[in-house]
Formats: structure tokens, sequence, C-alpha cells
């Protein structure tokens, strides 16, 4: 169940890249990225987050996660293909010295909340 | 306002980690990070790992990681090495060994008068397999009677670990399962695996494990002598 351990982590992330003027209970919805290798069960996640969100500050964040497909490209013959079955060998060559390229890991990508962009427009033009 | 972020997730844990293995290279201890289903044999094969590395005049140490009980530091008692014991919650709590979880046992062990620090992972095939906790080297345990499905139903264990010992392999004539296949079908999810049939039971196939692990010791060693080479 290391999906809680991951909940509590998107939790501390959010806290972390917050700037001090941000509250928690702004935020409106956390991106996620989640590479399909991770073997990440989505909805337990999304659950996990949900049940414990409040108690961590977010109370207000939605959750949204984007799985990522598995890339890899062969180490004999560059060959770049998806891997959509846990068969890791090139499609070209037969290859199964293979690199993975997209599809393991799990990042924040952006963080949603109530406040208003700043206005950047130039102070100078009227 | 939507906020760019673009953060590991995991970025604490890699950074502890990545400070276990500093710690690890400075003082110059082989790390492996045992990993399998519960009852593969991991503690079986530890114990013969242990015995045979400790003929050889080598120090070791275990980090041992159970949700709950200290049944398998009990059995590795008598070996006469540093045990720490890690329970992640006495009545269910996380799934895998965490860095925070190393560097603790980093703090009790004299990790300056080893050779071997393994980290016997708690038995799961999927969780433990996610988190880099500073190891030299990952190494998962398959035994014989799990079948031959396990490399492709956990594909992220067998990926992220550069070895795998296919163990209880004295139980092969009772069996329905074909080496060969096992072998292919590991080699389809991680072609750069090695494979390592061994007993842990009956010792068969454990002089060349040994070996592998004292030539990424030895390559340790290498860098340890050059880093001091280099300082003086």
């Amino acid at each position: 169940m290391h999906e809680l351990y991951l909940a509590r982590c998107i939790i501390s992330g959010v806290h972390k890249a917050l700037a001090d003027e941000t509250k928690g209970q702004d935020v409106t919805d956390v991106r996620l990225r989640v590479g399909k290798l991770d073997a990440v069960v989505t909805e337990t996640l999304t659950f996990l987050f949900n049940a414990i969100k409040s108690d961590g500050g977010l109370p207000n964040a939605g959750l949204t996660i984007e799985e990522e497909d598995v890339r890899c490209v062969c180490d004999d013959c560059a060959q770049k293909f998806t891997v959509a079955q846990p068969v890791f060998l090139c499609p070209a060559c037969r290859s199964a010295h293979v690199t993975i390229v997209q599809g393991r890991g799990l990042t924040i990508v952006d963080i949603t909340t109530t406040l208003e962009e700043p206005d950047h427009a130039d102070p100078c033009i009227n | 306002m939507r906020i760019p972020v673009l953060t590991n997730l995991l970025e604490e844990s890699d950074a502890l980690a990545a400070t276990n293995r500093q710690t690890f290279e400075a003082a110059g201890v082989f790390v492996v990070n045992l990993m399998s289903s519960p009852g593969a044999g991991k503690t079986t094969l530890l114990a013969k790992t242990i015995d045979l590395l400790q003929s050889r005049g080598l120090r070791c140490a275990v980090l041992e990681g159970d949700i709950t009980s200290t049944l398998d530091s009990e059995r590795l008692a008598p070996l006469g090495v540093p045990v720490v014991q890690a329970n992640t919650e006495p009545f269910g709590g996380d799934c895998h060994v965490g860095s925070h979880f190393v560097r603790a046992a980093i703090e009790q062990l004299p990790i300056h008068e080893l050779d071997y620090l393994f980290i016997e992972n708690i038995g799961n095939l999927v969780c433990p397999a996610e988190f880099y906790l500073g190891e030299h080297r990952k190494v998962v345990v398959l035994s014989l009677p799990e079948g031959e499905d396990k490399p492709v139903k956990y594909p992220l264990m067998f990926r992220e670990c550069q070895a795998c010992l296919l163990n209880k392999l004295d139980l092969l004539p009772y069996l329905d399962v074909s080496v060969p296949l096992l072998r292919e079908r590991i080699s389809t999810v991680n072609g750069d695996m090695i494979v390592f049939p061994v007993s842990a039971k009956t010792g068969i196939g454990l002089g060349t494990w040994i070996e592998w692990l004292e030539h990424g010791r030895q390559e340790l060693q290498a860098r340890h002598v050059g880093a001091r080479h280099d300082v003086s």
C-alpha cells in the first residue's frame, strides 16, 4: 500500500512548492504525472489523497492524475518504441537491451489555486 | 492561477537515499537491497550468504525490514552479525523499507567496520521496487513454486533489479515449472538481468552468487582506495 505514502508525499510536495503568501486552502487542484511502469493504483491514490487532504491542510484540493506511457529506446539500433505490455524487446531488431526514456517516475506537474494571476502589465505603459 | 511545479514526488526520499549512498561509498561498505514476495526464502538465503562471506573473513550486517515482528532477526542472531530491525508499524504500516529507515540503521551500525550491509526488504513484489535507498545493487529473489508468470506480472521489480536468484531449486522435481521459460520471461522484461539458479537450503548455486557479490564489492573497494589516494 505505497499509495498512502505517495499521498503524503503529494501533500508535503504541494506545501513545499507554494509561495509563503499562498495558503493550502487556496489549492483547488494538483496535477500529478504517473509513469505506467510505477504500478500505482490511481483510484487508490485518489481515494487516499481525498481521505487525508484536510488533515494535510489542503481541504479544497482535487487530484488530477495523468498516466504516462512507457517509452524505450533500443541500445542496439536506436529504435524508439512504446511498451504496451511488459515485454521490453525492440520491435525492430528484437534486442532485449533497451533503456526506458519515459513512463517511470512520479512528478507533481502543477498546482491550481483560487488566487488570480499577477498583473504583468508594464507599469510604464498607460 | 496555475503554478508550475515539475518536481519529483519522491524528491526527499531520493535525496536521503543519495546521502546514504555517500556514506556507504565513504565507508567502503557494499550494500545490497534484497527483495521478494513473502516466503521466497530471503532470510534463509541471507543466512547462507552471510555464513559464506564470514568464512572469507568478511564483515556483514543486516537491516531487517518487516511490517511487524522480530522473527527474522531472531533467525539471523546465531550468525553473530549486527542486525537492525525496522518495523514499519506493528499493525500494518508501510509496505517497503524507506530511505529514512536505512539512515536510522546507519546511525546504529558500526558502518566503518563492515564490508557488506544487506537490506532485507519487506516481502512484496510491488512497492519496494519503487524506492531507491542508496544501495549498490537491487536483487530480487524468486522461488520456483511462485511460477513462471511473476516477471511479467511485476515488471517494475524485474526492471529495477540487476540480479535475480531463482531459489528453491531443490524443489524442481516436484514442480510443474520450467526454468528455461522463467529465464525467457525474465529476459523479455530485463535483458540485462543476471540470473542465479540456487537453493538456499542445499547451497546449490551459491558459489557464483557469492562471486558476483564479491566482484561488486571489489569494484567499490577500488573506488574507495582510489578516492583516498586522490585526497592524500
